[in-house]
């Protein structure tokens, strides 16, 4: 593998077993499609006894798919190393050519998933500084042998292929794990499994629509009770589901602190590795969850420019800490946004004024009261209960408006607010991509006014019904990166 | 704005032309609303349908001479050496300062009716999303995006 004169890694085609993982990829890609044309096929035929049939047919025809395409994408894809480049060659009808210089490259991950551990080979993931599409290459199967090939090259050459020992290091233990897990409270899920519900509906009835349109309506709950039932069903479901789900991307977590690097690792089935250059590090937020923050928990995400269109979890700093550790754990791994003083969580931050609980609270108990006007005329047998939704709608307003806060110091800016979790926002002034200012006629008169601001692509703050002036005051401040620099502006 | 803020206010105002481009985007509002109100119409009748008209009637009214109007008294938009601050909004007053140094990129858009009227957007891309300045004469516009575009040529920040 490694040539006379320099290191190097002849051109080759992956792994074989790659064919496995970009079949799978090129299936995924595939998979709504082929979903609906499932879907359609087999229920709307109105066949009798051959559903079992189209469904093994159309197992194999997706198999068949995955095979046909991984080969394709295999055959058509090489890297080599040479030239103290690494090129990388892929596309069956436009080919896509990607060189990168082995002194630029950051990081060479590699990642394990399930395909990849059967056949005994590594996902590549090679990072340059410039970052984005254009800056990376991923291979899905690649020997080890092979691997360790590239990361000689990339050493011999000054790039930075394996990790130094780290500065400093924090890990997620198993108890915190199932902690976060249980706590996380992700209920994305539900909105797929309602809408399945009047396929599942049609399919246990039968494929006459008259009969399973009356027979389905006996399913529908007609009391309270029942419709209470079946939500908390739906939601213990759902619930079930998120907590597996936290547990298999979070187990194992590790978050490592080198010169320039912070190093993330994390997952049960696929381990995944990724590198965030600290000078790319735009804002931190720590978020307290429903679940979470009575129990004093919080969860970090970072910002990172150039990463903003992955998945969430994908921007986990640290999946479960204890508030009163946030301070230490920035601290040791993030000094440069943490700053001199401690500050996110132990500090108090300037909130809203009082006058502004009104605003907070009057919007979602009017609305709520609607709601369950609507509801109680609506559901026969409910009487006045759904009235009672005014009661937790007012008081999620009331926790709103606890939870708006801000802070400028020491060059930084914090802004504090609610959604469903608590949200605080910590960025340096500097990294700002805009902030401003609302103002509606009805604040304008009680004096009032909100602030916003937003960091890289993915976060935002909105802290509403602050006191005009001192939102004025604000907006001024996050113009001048010095002046925050210089003096603490918010009210500690 | 009430929130007294150091920083002066924008003073640049839209084309005139503005008010005309959202007058016909109004009325094409209107044509729209016109097909739920005659079907209110043919299927109701009576109450239901005089009361879809009046709601047509101030649709229009809204769409095609208040808001216009108003729209337009009310945006303002400024390009500084450091910044690009813009004023905006009827019901909320929305202000925003985006940093010359978080400018990614800059460029202008045309849909039929600016074409028509001689006027095109300014669009001001930076890692948060894009913020538009609606509205100018073509040659403002290009003027704006130009000024912007020599503005924010610093090295590369993110």
């Amino acid at each position: 593998m490694s040539s006379e004169a320099e290191p190097g890694v002849a051109p080759r085609r992956l792994h074989p077993a790659g064919i496995a993982v970009l079949g799978v990829a090129s299936l995924k890609e595939l998979a709504l499609p082929l979903m609906v044309a499932f879907v359609t096929a087999v229920l709307g035929a109105g066949g009798g006894g051959e559903p079992l049939f189209r469904v093994l047919a159309f197992g194999a025809f997706g198999a068949l798919i995955a095979v046909v395409a991984g080969v394709v994408r295999w055959m058509t894809t090489t890297w080599a190393v040479s030239d103290a480049v690494i090129r990388y060659r892929t596309g069956v009808v436009s080919r896509k050519e990607t060189d990168i210089p082995l002194s630029r490259v950051q990081a060479v991950d590699t990642v394990y998933g399930p395909l990849q551990r059967l056949f005994g080979v590594r996902g590549v993931h090679v990072q340059s500084a410039g970052g984005g599409r254009e800056g990376e290459i991923r291979l899905p199967a690649v020997a080890p042998g092979d691997v360790a090939a590239l990361r000689a090259a990339v050493d011999g050459r000054g790039g930075v292929a394996a990790a130094p020992a780290p500065l400093a290091e924090w890990r997620l233990g198993g108890r915190d794990l199932l902690l976060a897990a249980l706590t996380a409270g992700q209920l994305g899920f539900i909105v797929p499994l309602l809408a399945a519900v009047p396929q599942l509906s049609q399919e246990v009835f039968g494929n006459d629509i008259r009969t399973a349109g009356a027979e389905g309506l006996r399913l529908v709950p007609d009391t309270t009770l029942e419709w209470i039932g079946a939500a908390a069903a739906l939601l213990a479901v759902a619930w079930i589901v998120s907590i597996a789900g936290a547990v298999l991307t979070f187990a194992g977590f590790a978050v490592a602190r080198d010169e320039q690097r912070l190093r993330l690792r994390r997952g049960l089935f696929a381990r995944r590795e990724a590198t965030i250059p600290v000078a790319r590090v735009q804002a931190v937020q720590l978020v307290e969850g429903v679940l979470r923050q009575p129990f004093g928990l919080v969860a970090l995400r970072v910002e990172v420019a150039g990463y903003a269109a992955e998945h969430a979890a994908a921007r986990t700093l640290f999946p479960l800490l204890r508030r009163a550790d946030a301070d230490a754990f920035l601290a040791a791994l993030l000094p440069e946004l943490a700053g001199t003083a401690p500050h996110v969580a132990g500090a108090r931050l300037a909130p809203a004024p009082r006058r502004a609980l009104r605003r907070y609270v009057l919007p979602p108990a009017a609305a709520a009261l609607v709601l369950g006007a609507i509801a109680a005329v609506a559901i026969p047998g409910a009487g006045a209960w759904p009235l009672l939704v005014v009661v937790p709608a007012a008081a999620w307003g009331a926790e709103c408006w606890r939870a708006a806060g801000w802070r400028l110091g020491d060059g930084r800016v914090q802004l504090r607010f609610r959604r469903m979790a608590r949200i605080t926002v910590l960025a340096p002034v500097a990294r700002l991509q805009q902030h401003g200012l609302r103002q509606t006629v009805l604040q304008r008169r009680a004096r009032l006014a909100d602030v916003t601001a937003r960091v890289g692509a993915g976060t935002r703050g909105h802290v509403r019904h602050l006191d005009a002036a001192v939102a004025g005051g604000i907006f001024d401040a996050l113009r001048d990166p010095q002046a925050v620099e210089q003096r603490v502006v918010g009210a500690p | 704005m009430v929130a007294a803020t150091a920083t002066p206010e924008p003073s640049q105002t839209l084309a005139p032309a503005a008010r005309t481009l959202w007058r016909l985007e109004g009325g094409v509002g209107t044509l729209v609303a016109l097909v739920p109100a005659i079907l209110v119409q043919v299927l109701a009748g009576g109450m239901w349908a005089l009361l879809a008209w009046v709601a047509l009637a101030l649709f229009a009214l809204f769409a095609t001479v208040l808001v216009p109007e108003v729209r337009w008294r009310r945006w303002r938009w400024e390009v500084r050496e450091h910044e690009i601050d813009l004023r905006h909004g009827t019901w909320e007053v929305i202000r925003t300062l985006v940093p010359m140094a978080r400018v990614q990129h800059v460029t202008t858009r045309r849909d039929p009716f600016q074409q028509a009227l001689d006027l095109a957007t300014v669009v001001v891309h930076t890692a948060a999303g894009a913020n538009e300045i609606p509205a100018l004469t073509v040659a403002e516009a290009a003027r704006v995006r130009d000024r912007i575009a020599e503005l924010a040529r610093t090295p590369d920040e993110l």
